[in-house]
């Protein structure tokens, strides 16, 4: 047994094909076997130990995992036995669901695990009887992880401690990578690519890696906001957005008022249906009470008639009364009536006195009688004959006189009747021509009365007041909706201060964050570069002499040393062994002292403490970043979303104003319309009464001539009726006259002749009576009287017969004509009276026919546009797309009496679908547009599909103005830089975390460049050097990301100002920003060219290596095909692992642990020939490092290893595994 | 090009990609973002850019036309002939764009679809069907294959874009416009004598 620690042994028990096997491994061991016997496994087992990943052993994924392949049973056991100082314990893995571990503190007995029967038992057996035995078995260890630092000694708990195969550092994980990559190595070429692999996966996780598909991820989202953004910002897209948003406007209010149209229609529609049969019953019942108006009016006024036409009569009575009165006394007057009346008042008298004269004539001649008598008698006798022939005359004038005063009479006769035939033909002719005229003069007054009452008529009073009060509302909402808005409009500007205020605050904040956080980070910078400059200096300084030449110098120099001093590097130190243990020859007590001297680990722990206070710092700063962005996007939120409402409310209530003042408009005009309507029904009335008024006008003016033209007829015709009339009078009155006075002429001298012979006779009596003394002259006087009195009553005779007429006339008429008067104007004003009401009640009349007939018209009116309506709806509207477009509105209207006409509405909204269509479809073709100028999966969701229904196209507008009015861009902005600054930030710290890294690797490369050095190769001369160098490595992306990482060192963090040229950052920071986002883009387009899934480790450096073997040199190169024949190339391979394994060991186990021994597994080691298979197994050994190798079959070379086992398949497909006899040469 | 290249006039580094698209026929879309033809048209329209190109190109005989939101090249002192047979493969797409114009959903710039929505409108219509026969696209079986072979062949004259393979969306570009100037700028007169034969040659172009 050595005396160190070393895996000693491996046993199987049930594992894959083995039933069982016990391995020895305390040195230098080779399996020799035929490939697919089981070699690879076996060693994959041993290097199970060390790394204790079941994942990493070089199991290909199409073959079964680990756990499946070697523990099929339950009672599967690997067994590894590890020799210690002075004895050794076990570790058993089995699988208890997974692979789990238990250390037996023992040395291997085959009677722990098998039975009497030589069968494995089962775990729990297993344990059972160890405890009894009293040996110690451990918890079972449940995790890979745990089971390595036991195995490492980095485990905790003091039970298990023990347990270790070597004390590992903290950087233990670095020797189970490498023996992992030893094994797993097995090409023949050394690429120098692959001994980076080797390194870096050494000292790496699998995480330390920077993965570019994420980078490239954040990239491209990066990008595409970017990206969004600057489209959006661009100008045309700016444009477009106006456009969207007035166009939308329009589109919005044309369908408004479509609708509105819609709804309207629908209303009529729904009015007309509903109201047909009722309007038809109302103009029916409005027919009805006309034709009873008519009728009760024709009533009144025949009876009226009637009343007037017996009042006319009663005139007519009158009148003619009393002209013929009047005729009669100027027919008296004319005949001096008054002087006849006055004679014949005296005829009594008269005729008292002619009786007196002739008593007393008488008396006078009483005496001479007989004379008298004789006389008397012969005058008698002879006045009688006078007389006689007087009368006789008399008779024949009278005769004459009566016979023409017949013949005149005949004539007046005649002549009267003729005048009152021709007056009575006349006043029938003028009577009909009156009564047409007056028929004419009532229509005519009828009509004027009517022109008054349609002047006075308000037509359409309904219609113009119920506009009226519409406006007047409408008026009373716009100027409400003004204050609305002017106070919105105020509450908006307030807010956007009070929002810009709170973003100004916010971006101070932040930028005041970020100087104060960027001062702190360089500070802290500062003393890593101090730190940096100790580490870097310290090899070569006062600090790296004592590490080398001072034991525990810390303890000592390390307590009274100034901390600068220790790194200087010209204080040239030189140990005097003499005063070693003393400062300047004074020995000080030092017990008590604090050092004051820091190990490299400790100047390492400051430089991450500071690191991490950076990270920290930084991390503050990207919180407060994103806090600050909250923050932001929160105020964007409160503001931006009431500002948004507000927006929206003034544009509603701009839109409300707008439509009011529209709606205004058309009222006002649709009421101008009314009021021209109302004016021109009345025009249109009044020119109907008109035309009918001329007319009647000028047929009264030819009924008035007609009359006129009767009258001058029928007064030429009295005329010549009179003139002939009045010749014939004359004629008769001459003829009578002539012939009348030829018989006066005639009497006259008869006369004359009989008075001559009275004259002599009565001489002859006055002669008797002187003769006999009778006074004859008194005589004479008395008889003259008689004479006298008898010629004056004859007069009065003449008179009487008229006087007597007159006075009866007097008595019956003239008398009563005051009375006859009066009477006719009571007649005149009952005439009158009733004309008036006539007059009136035809007005009323007429009033109210015109209002029934108004009534009715309209009734009628409506009726026929109603139906034309539905005609034209059902016939050029119902097929329409337009109606199918607002069928629901249409069909869903309320009915409702409207101010339009259906076909109105109809064709309205045919005509402006036409205008709505032509507009939607500028509307569509700017969003769809403004949508292409974006990627298709844009952040902003700018998408709109090409069958986008109208719904779709109107909420892609309203989205696109809540966007602007909840500034949405800035917050899109203000994301983007941040990610900008995320990204670079990530990417530079994974680049830092990973170049970080590459300290370790210059470390490790000057580590194997050393070794190398150290490699005794003089004995064989075979190889001369083994040289390696590192260089910077030529990866683009990697450079790029170093690009990344200096930009992120230089300028910070980069945030939020000028990224786009919407900010107004300073030119500078708008450069930064430029220059950020350039560098992104090349990265990205750098990754996808490159087409690399990972920066590594290895990707962040170059290896070089220079070997001659012999007269070959292969100059500094990245690739060793081949230096010399396949087993140099084998053995420089070996060679090169067992270094780097050496020097990972000796860098990460501690340092006080020197006394293990691990093992080297390379497979395959054939074709190397024995002389230099010695020579790698001495180079290993001088390395306490046992070599594991994999031989095909037996070829001598076995002999150089201590331990030989062979594989052999048996019967069953199992594997046994023997030792083989063979004697170790030299080891 | 690389002759050219060599002359120092602060070009671009992005001009072989704008020389390589444009010289073969191609135009560059403000709307377009395959092959950053977007950043490319931004470069174009940058006016210091464009004066360079301009000046540059037209070296090799070469004028940058500028379109709304669009460029192309146009070749300067073409021969008819040329021009001529330009004409000829521009007829097929009077009867696209008449087509495209025709649809429901009318496609303008910007306008993104899928071939197999427009063979589905127009199997829906029969107008449409028949000017969709009427195009004359070879080897077409099917009304989508032949939708498609028409986005494909417009596509590869940079009318419109694949956006999308996997859902086969496609993309109008700005330069769509031309496609619309040209067919707006198109006057048709009748001649009095023949009816048919006049329409071939009644397409005068301005």
């Amino acid at each position: 047994m050595e005396n160190c620690r070393i895996l000693n042994r491996i046993v199987e028990i049930n594992i894959a094909n083995v039933k069982y096997t016990d391995i020895e491994l305390c040195g230098n061991t080779c399996f020799v076997g035929t490939n697919n016997y089981g070699k690879t496994s076996l060693q994959r087992a041993i290097l199970f130990f060390y790394s204790a990943n079941s994942r990493g052993l070089g199991i290909a994924q199409s073959q079964k995992t680990f756990d499946e392949h070697y523990f099929r049973y339950e009672n599967s056991y690997l067994v590894y036995e590890v020799a210690t100082e002075d004895s050794a314990f076990c570790v058993v893995v089995y699988r208890h669901n997974k692979l789990v571990f238990r250390f037996i503190d023992a040395p291997y007995n085959p009677d722990f695990f098998l039975n009497a029967n030589d069968e494995a038992m089962k775990i729990k057996e297993l344990i059972g009887n160890l405890e009894k035995k009293g040996i110690f078995v451990s918890n079972q260890i449940d995790t890979f992880e745990r089971y390595r630092n036991i195995i490492y000694g980095t485990e905790t708990d003091k039970t298990l401690s023990k347990f270790h195969l070597l004390k590992g550092n903290e950087k233990y994980q670095n020797i189970p990578k490498s023996i992992t990559n030893v094994f797993l190595s097995s090409k023949s070429s050394i690429d120098s690519r692959f001994i980076k692999d080797f390194i870096a996966n050494s000292l790496t996780t699998e995480t330390s890696s920077i993965k570019l598909e994420q980078v490239e991820r954040q990239l491209r989202q990066f990008n595409e906001k970017y990206s969004d953004i600057e489209s959006y910002l661009k100008k045309e897209s700016q444009q477009l957005i106006e456009l969207i948003d007035k166009k939308y406007d329009q589109v919005h209010m044309l369908k408004g008022s479509q609708m509105e149209v819609a709804d309207r229609l629908g209303s009529s529609l729904r009015f007309a249906e509903s109201q047909n049969e009722a309007i038809r019953d109302a103009a029916k019942a409005k027919e009805e009470e006309l034709e009873k108006l008519t009728e009760e009016h024709e009533t009144f006024k025949i009876n009226i008639e009637e009343k007037q036409k017996d009042v006319r009569e009663e005139i007519g009575f009158y009148d003619r009364t009393i002209r013929d009165a009047h005729k009669k006394l100027k027919v008296y007057k004319e005949s001096n009536i008054e002087e006849a009346v006055e004679k014949h008042s005296e005829r009594e008298k008269l005729q008292v006195e002619l009786n007196i004269a002739r008593r007393e004539y008488e008396s006078l001649t009483s005496n001479v009688k007989s004379i008298e008598l004789k006389y008397s008698s012969l005058i008698e006798q002879l006045r009688n004959d006078k007389a006689a022939y007087v009368n006789k005359i008399n008779t024949r004038t009278s005769e004459i006189f009566n016979h023409y005063n017949e013949l005149q009479l005949i004539q007046k006769n005649e002549y009267n009747k003729k005048d009152s035939d021709l007056k009575f033909k006349r006043d029938e002719a003028f009577n009909e021509a009156q009564a047409e005229v007056t028929a004419k003069q009532i229509e005519f007054n009828e009509l004027k009365s009517e022109e008054k009452v349609i002047r006075n008529t308000r037509f359409y009073e309904n219609e113009v007041k119920q506009l009226e009060t519409e406006l007047s509302e409408l008026r009373a909402i716009t100027y409400k909706n003004k204050s609305e808005r002017a106070i919105k409009q105020n509450m908006i500007q307030t807010l956007q201060r009070e929002w810009e205020a709170a973003e100004l605050k916010l971006k101070t904040s932040l930028s005041n964050h970020v100087n104060k956080i960027n001062t702190e980070i360089i500070k802290v910078k500062t003393e890593i570069k101090e730190i940096e400059s100790k580490l870097n200096v310290q090899h070569d300084a006062f600090y790296g002499f004592l590490e080398k030449n001072v034991k525990d110098w810390h303890l000592t120099i390390g307590k009274v040393v100034n901390e600068e001093l220790l790194f200087r590097t010209d204080l040239t130190p030189e140990v005097k062994a003499d005063v070693a243990s003393n400062l300047y020859g004074i020995s000080l007590e030092l017990g008590n002292v604090e050092i004051i001297s820091k190990s490299i680990e400790e100047y390492q722990h400051e430089k991450n403490e500071r690191l991490v206070q950076i990270r920290d710092l930084e991390d503050s700063l990207n919180q407060f970043q994103v806090s600050n962005n909250e923050e932001k996007m929160l105020a964007a939120d409160k503001y931006g979303k009431h500002l948004g409402e507000l927006k929206e409310d003034v544009k509603v209530v701009t839109y409300a104003l707008e439509l009011s003042e529209k709606r205004e408009k058309k009222i006002v005009a649709e009421l101008d319309e009314w009021r021209v309507k109302a004016s021109d029904e009345v025009e249109q009335s009044l020119s109907g009464n008109r035309q009918r008024l001329n007319l009647i006008e000028e047929e009264l003016s030819i009924l008035n001539k007609k009359k006129n033209a009767i009258l001058n007829e029928f007064n030429i015709q009295f005329e010549k009726l009179k003139e002939f009339n009045e010749e014939r009078l004359a004629d008769f009155k001459s003829r009578q006259e002539t012939e009348i006075s030829e018989l006066e002429v005639e009497k006259k001298n008869q006369v004359k002749e009989y008075e001559s012979k009275e004259e002599e006779l009565s001489k002859e009596k006055e002669t008797n009576f002187k003769s006999k003394g009778v006074d004859s002259k008194q005589l004479k006087g008395v008889d003259e009287r008689v004479k006298e009195l008898t010629d004056a009553l004859k007069e009065i005779e003449q008179y009487s017969q008229i006087v007597s007429d007159y006075l009866k006339d007097k008595r019956e008429t003239f008398d009563k004509l005051p009375d006859l008067i009066q009477k006719k104007e009571e007649f005149v004003k009952t005439a009158n009276d009733l004309t008036a009401q006539l007059e009136e009640t035809g007005g009323k009349f007429n009033l109210k026919r015109m209002e029934l007939n108004k009534q009715k018209r309209a009734f009628d009116q409506e009726l026929i546009e109603f139906n034309q309506g539905i005609n034209f709806y059902s016939n050029n509207f119902r097929d329409t797309p337009v109606h199918n477009k607002y069928a629901d509105i249409i069909d869903r209207a309320e009915p409702k009496r409207t101010n339009y006409k259906i076909m109105e509405l109809c064709t309205q909204l045919l005509k402006n679908d036409s205008h709505f269509n032509e507009e939607y479809g500028a509307f569509q073709r700017y969003v769809n547009e403004f949508a292409g100028k974006f990627r298709i999966d844009n952040h902003f969701n700018f998408l709109i599909r090409n069958d986008a229904t109208q719904g779709e196209y109107e909420r892609f507008a309203q989205n696109l103005r809540s966007f602007i009015n909840e500034n949405k861009i800035e917050l899109s902005i203000a994301e983007t830089a941040t990610q900008i600054g995320l990204v670079t930030d990530s990417i530079a710290t994974k680049v830092k975390e990973l170049s970080g890294q590459k300290e370790k690797i210059q470390h490790i490369i000057t580590l194997i460049a050393e070794d190398f050095k150290k490699a005794e190769f003089e004995e064989s001369k075979l190889i001369e050097f083994i040289k390696i160098k590192i260089e910077e490595s030529d990866n683009k992306v990697y450079k790029l990301l170093k690009k990344v990482e200096e930009f992120r060192e230089e300028h910070g963090l980069v945030y939020n100002e000028g990224l786009f040229n919407s900010d107004f950052a300073p030119g500078q920071k708008r450069e930064i920003s430029g220059r950020a986002v350039k560098l992104l883009e090349q990265l990205r387009s750098a990754i996808k060219e490159q087409d690399q899934e990972e920066i590594r480790l290895q990707d962040l450096f170059e290896l070089k290596f220079n070997i001659k073997e012999g007269m070959n040199e292969t100059g500094w190169t990245h690739k060793i095909d081949s230096i010399g024949s396949t087993g140099t190339d084998i053995l420089v391979k070996a060679i090169i692992y067992i270094t780097l394994l050496h020097v990972f060991i000796k860098e990460s186990s501690h340092r006080s642990s020197s006394d293990f021994k691990v093992h080297c597994i390379i497979d395959e080691v054939g074709q190397i020939s024995a002389h230099y298979l010695r020579e790698l197994l001495k180079f290993a050994k001088n390395r306490n490092i046992m070599m594991i190798n994999g031989l095909p079959n037996k070829s001598g070379l076995e002999s150089h290893y201590r331990y030989t086992y062979q594989f052999r398949r048996e019967e069953g497909g199992n594997v046994r595994i023997f030792p083989s006899i063979v004697t170790e040469v030299e080891a | 090009m690389e002759e050219l290249q060599g002359l120092d006039l602060n070009l671009p580094k992005q001009t072989h990609d704008i020389f390589a698209i444009m010289a073969r026929g191609h135009f560059i879309s403000s709307n377009g973002s395959k092959d950053n033809m977007g950043r490319l048209y931004d470069i174009i329209n940058n006016p210091e850019n464009y004066d360079r190109l301009q000046a540059y190109f037209n070296v090799i005989r070469y004028n940058i036309e500028r379109g709304n939101n669009y460029f192309y090249f146009a070749k300067v002192g073409e021969a008819n002939s040329i021009i001529e047979k330009k004409l000829e493969t521009f007829e097929r797409y009077i009867d696209i764009i008449d087509l495209f114009a025709s649809m429901d959903n009318k496609i303008t710039i910007g306008s993104r679809f899928r071939p197999g929505e427009i063979s589905e409108e127009c199997n829906a219509n029969v107008r449409l069907k028949q000017k969709l026969q009427k195009i004359p696209m070879y080897r077409s079986e099917t009304m989508v294959n032949k939708v498609r072979d028409i986005c494909d062949l417009m596509a590869r004259d940079s009318f419109l874009e694949l956006e999308d393979e996997q859902s086969e969306s496609y993309k109008v570009l700005d330069a769509y416009t031309y496609l619309m100037d040209i067919i707006n700028a198109i006057a048709i007169y009748e001649e009095t004598g023949s009816s048919d034969e006049s329409k071939g040659s009644g397409l005068i172009l301005n």
